[in-house]
């Protein structure tokens, strides 16, 4: 049985809920556009800033509007052990893009990884990591199409 | 003067037939490093987008049967190179996607001409920021 903790990101990348738009917009620019969790100062996840929260503020004076502000409330606890298969259920039935997993021993919401539908997709796929070469000599009806 | 959607959209997409299983949807996906696959049809009209949320739809399924047409998000929207980039960002916002597709400005047209990307808007907020 393949794990949540077996395809998730182990990687969080963490704000405070003070933290401006504008560092949240840094923040993901240089972890490649992933979203961002926004944590309380003693370790509990709070929340997720999202992409989608974040071009609400195109144009706009990015330093006025803080991270709690944008983000969308997380409540749910998604247990590391769990099959994917009640992970991907759950991503089906909430319209969650991303899941944040918590560590059920280290206190209240502890943060250990976030997993992404594309993980889920990853998984389904069948494919290996490190397999890739494989695949890359797949049909050639499988291009990319330009004007 | 506004900004219009040309100044960030991406030339050409990813794409496959409507008839395309679901599983090698996802290894175009992946191979790709691209969270969409585009669905069009014989004549290169779109008929829609996949995401990574879309091959959700197929979990527990059989990924060789499922085809692209079971799970595409309709191409219901006209988005053109010309279209204020602010309007594409709402439509983003309000229908949950984080790639529109855009289509030349000829009434009717349905030929794809590239992808508006929510990374390459949040790109250049902080690239507005640095200035």
């Amino acid at each position: 049985m393949v794990r949540v903790c077996d395809i998730m990101d182990r990687d969080i990348i963490l704000c405070y809920p003070h933290d401006s738009v504008k560092e949240v917009v840094h923040m993901m620019k240089a972890n490649q556009f992933r979203p961002v969790v926004v944590a309380h100062e003693s370790g509990e996840v709070w929340g997720l800033v999202s992409r989608l929260a974040v071009i609400r503020f195109y144009g706009e004076d990015l330093e006025r509007t803080r991270a709690e502000d944008v983000m969308r409330p997380y409540r749910i606890e998604v247990d590391p052990q769990w099959p994917i298969e009640t992970a991907a259920e759950l991503m089906k039935r909430t319209r969650y893009e991303h899941l944040i997993i918590v560590d059920p021993h280290a206190g209240p919401m502890r943060p250990i990884g976030i997993l992404s539908s594309f993980d889920i997709v990853r998984y389904m796929s069948g494919i290996e990591t490190g397999h890739y070469e494989q695949i890359l000599k797949m049909p050639q009806e499988w291009s990319t199409s330009s004007p | 003067m506004e900004e219009r959607v040309m100044r960030l959209m991406r030339k050409g997409a990813l794409s496959c037939s409507e008839d395309t299983s679901v599983r090698e949807v996802a290894q175009i996906m992946l191979v790709n490093s691209t969270h969409y696959c585009v669905v069009i049809n014989q004549s290169h009209e779109v008929l829609g987008i996949i995401s990574a949320r879309s091959i959700l739809k197929a979990f527990g399924k059989d990924l060789r049967q499922a085809k692209a047409k079971d799970i595409l998000v309709p191409y219901t929207f006209t988005i053109t190179p010309s279209t204020p980039l602010r309007e594409a960002i709402q439509l983003m916002d309000k229908r949950k996607i984080e790639h529109l597709i855009v289509v030349s400005d000829r009434p009717g047209s349905k030929a794809i001409l590239g992808l508006l990307h929510v990374e390459d808007i949040v790109d250049r907020m902080a690239q507005d920021e640095e200035r």
